[in-house]
């Protein structure tokens, strides 16, 4: 009797497992015992080591997890990360051998727009879907060939735009305060800088600020004391940095030292608690727009924080949810792309396809791609609280 | 322009600084040490490292990572110069090993994450760090217009104390003498009884603690720490000084320091932002033209 209950047990266990298994999209059991190999290229070092590492720490956890839970309909995800040292040349090399020797299905990133310009062309000559998870420049999707206007294919990016960010940060903050003047500090010899440069240039005179002076630097240049005086002699109302790694908060503090009182605005680049860490007391009150709020109680975000901090036991930022994010992303889109796992190219043609459906809960809030594969999503307008984190001011929902 | 200047003053002593220690091998040995900038980076890594990470007071962790520095001057001699020396190596070779060693130096400190033999340089994984305030008392004074911050403000004493000190050492005392002696001429110095291996043992000790210190004080006064502040900061401009102000000549290098972070500064001013590296190159171009041997540079073989 009781031996019956317990086959009978099992063979009921067994046949919703299968269901289970092949529910996810028709994906039937050719997914289990196989491997989803993923592939990241961040940058761990170099000036964009402030935000590589999240972005790693995050992907890793959302890996960790699904597998955990039984993998990707059976299907364990295995995620090969390589440091760039944030270097465009060693960001497209390892993004090839990334897709050629280690085979990866898909990939994310690079960390930084400036390396993307490399490795995202490469991955769409190469019909390799690549997520962009942190990488917020103009031009990143759909036109990956810039200035060639032709969408490419197989990029997607799930982080916020600097040309989304910024516009929304200045007009918030025009609203509040009423600023009539402003000088931008920005890094020239980087696209990510120098295209939130140009953003901040064509949107400040709609909300009737002037733009006194530009300040072009190097990001390589450690000694800024002496464009910050400049900035800081004209007495303006808000200062603009866009500019990546610790120089945002490097200037914040020579400028609060120097005597000076107004407002900073920024972009992605103020984002992470490394910069509002470094930039302390000096830092209170700048302001930036932001893909993501650590304090949002929804599940999906609030299940993710928690997970993080036991994880690593410390806060998460923005860039380890887009890495998060990221990884979700793909494990969705394989679950419903009926993989063969033994024809590459057609399997990273059928997950390409699938990602443009994607629509999931994910710590940024509900999450779609935009026809030309851009994120979708709410903007969260965050100002830094002067002690290594970010306070929210205001919500912006997707139009 | 006023705070311009204090900027110009505070740039200029850490260029002063860096090319001290720098020319000081170049006076004794006629060989570039393209390893020094790399020294310089270790040495404010290595302090932020213990202050941070490894709980050490800060003046300890400067004390340390001076003597940290100064112990790479010993393994630059023992691994890049002394075993091309043996060869009779042209100074070419010393030059090529020690940028050999500096591209090691960097690669290792980069390599300061979880799982690698330098993990404990950088605990939170970020290579790209400043000290947190706080960690040093850092009072801020203005004067009318000029904000002077004591980070900035203590570089230039100790920079015209430690040339002063060096150039004590080198004329008056026995230690000084030995080392002119090798510079003059090492076999002449041998023959007399000089101890050459360990002069030059003890120059590269000197000019590393000193690389180390500018390092140091360079991270702590402007907030940036990472492999690459020594190669990206001084490397070529520390090049440009110790030319400037006459290769091998301590006075020199310190005037040539002061002048370089003038005419930077000067540059940013009048041109603009874009053109800061540039200027000061022109600049140097011309006076070389002008004066082929530096501001204090002598045609003789009698450097320091």
């Amino acid at each position: 009797m009781n031996r019956t209950r317990v086959v009978s047990g099992l063979v009921a266990a067994f046949l919703v497992a299968a269901c289970g298994s092949s529910g996810g999209g028709g994906g039937g059991n050719s997914y289990s015992g196989k491997t989803l190999k993923l592939g990241a290229v961040l940058s761990i070092t170099g000036a964009g080591g402030v935000y590589g590492p999240q972005s790693r720490d995050g992907a890793n956890l959302a890996v960790k997890q699904i597998n955990a839970a039984g993998g990707v309909n059976g299907a364990k995800i295995e995620l090969t990360v390589e440091d760039d040292a944030s270097d465009k040349a060693q960001s497209s090399q390892k993004a090839q051998t990334l897709i050629q020797q280690t085979q990866v299905m898909a990939l994310l990133g690079p960390t930084l727009s400036n390396s993307a310009v490399g490795g995202h062309p490469l991955a769409e000559k190469l019909k390799t879907p690549i997520l962009a998870v942190s990488t917020t420049g103009i031009n990143i999707v759909p036109n990956c060939n810039n200035p060639d206007p032709t969408p490419c294919k197989y990029v997607f990016r799930d982080s916020l735009g600097e040309q989304t960010a910024i516009p929304a940060n200045i007009k918030s903050y025009s609203e509040d305060g009423h600023p009539k003047t402003g000088v931008l500090l920005v890094a020239q010899d980087d696209k990510f800088s120098s295209d939130g440069g140009k953003i901040v240039q064509d949107t400040v005179a709609q909300y009737n600020i002037q733009l006194l002076k530009t300040i072009p630097f190097s990001k390589n240049d450690a000694d800024l004391s002496s464009y910050v005086t400049q900035a800081v002699q004209l007495k303006p109302d808000v200062i603009f940095i866009t500019s990546l790694g610790g120089i945002p908060a490097k200037i914040m503090t020579a400028a609060r030292t120097q005597g000076w009182k107004g407002q900073f605005l920024g972009g992605n680049g103020f984002n992470t608690a490394t910069v509002s860490k470094q930039a302390g007391t000096a830092g209170t009150g700048a302001r930036s727009a932001s893909a993501w709020y650590i304090g949002n109680d929804f599940p999906s975000n609030k299940d993710f924080v928690d997970a993080y901090k036991t994880e690593y036991s410390k806060d998460p930022d923005q860039f380890a949810a887009q890495g998060y994010t990221g990884i979700k992303i793909l494990a969705d889109a394989a679950s419903r792309a009926n993989l063969s796992f033994s024809n590459l190219a057609s399997d990273r043609d059928k997950l390409r396809a699938a990602m443009e459906t994607v629509n999931i809960q994910t710590p940024l809030g509900p999450f779609q791609f935009t026809s030309t594969h851009d994120v979708k999503q709410t903007v969260w307008i965050i100002q830094m609280d002067g002690a290594g984190g970010f306070k929210l001011l205001h919500e912006i929902k997707a139009s | 322009m006023d705070q311009q200047l204090v900027n110009a003053i505070f740039i200029g002593s850490i260029y002063a600084l860096f090319a001290v220690g720098y020319t000081l091998v170049f006076g004794i040995l006629d060989i570039l040490n393209l390893a020094h900038s790399a020294v310089f980076m270790l040495g404010a890594a290595i302090t932020y490292s213990l202050a941070l990470n490894h709980g050490l007071t800060f003046w300890v962790a400067c004390v340390l990572g001076i003597a940290a520095s100064a112990v790479m001057g010993l393994v630059i001699e023992h691994v890049c110069l002394r075993p091309l020396r043996r060869r009779q190596a042209p100074p070419i070779a010393a030059l090529i090993s020690t940028i050999g060693l500096a591209l090691v130096i960097v690669a290792a400190v980069e390599q300061g994450k979880g799982g690698s033999l330098f993990v404990w340089l950088w605990v939170d994984g970020a290579n790209s760090v400043a000290f947190p305030s706080g960690t040093f008392p850092n009072p801020v004074w203005h004067i009318g217009d000029l904000t002077l911050e004591s980070s900035k403000v203590v570089i230039i004493p100790i920079s015209i104390a430690l040339m002063l000190v060096l150039g004590y050492v080198m004329r008056y005392t026995q230690v000084g003498r030995g080392l002119r002696a090798v510079a003059e001429n090492p076999r002449a110095a041998r023959l007399m009884g000089v101890d050459v291996d360990r002069m030059i043992s003890l120059t590269l000790v000197i000019s590393s603690a000193l690389g180390g210190l500018a390092g140091i004080l360079f991270g702590a006064a402007l907030g940036d720490i990472s492999p690459y502040i020594g190669r990206d900061n001084v490397e070529v401009r520390g090049l440009a000084v110790i030319v400037l102000g006459g290769m091998g000549s301590i006075p020199g290098a310190v005037i040539g320091g002061y002048l370089l972070g003038l005419v930077e500064i000067l540059a940013v001013v009048t041109f603009g932002s874009s053109v800061r590296g540039g200027v000061a190159f022109a600049a140097l171009f011309l006076l070389l033209i002008l004066r082929p041997q530096g501001l204090f540079g002598t045609r003789l073989r009698e450097r320091i």
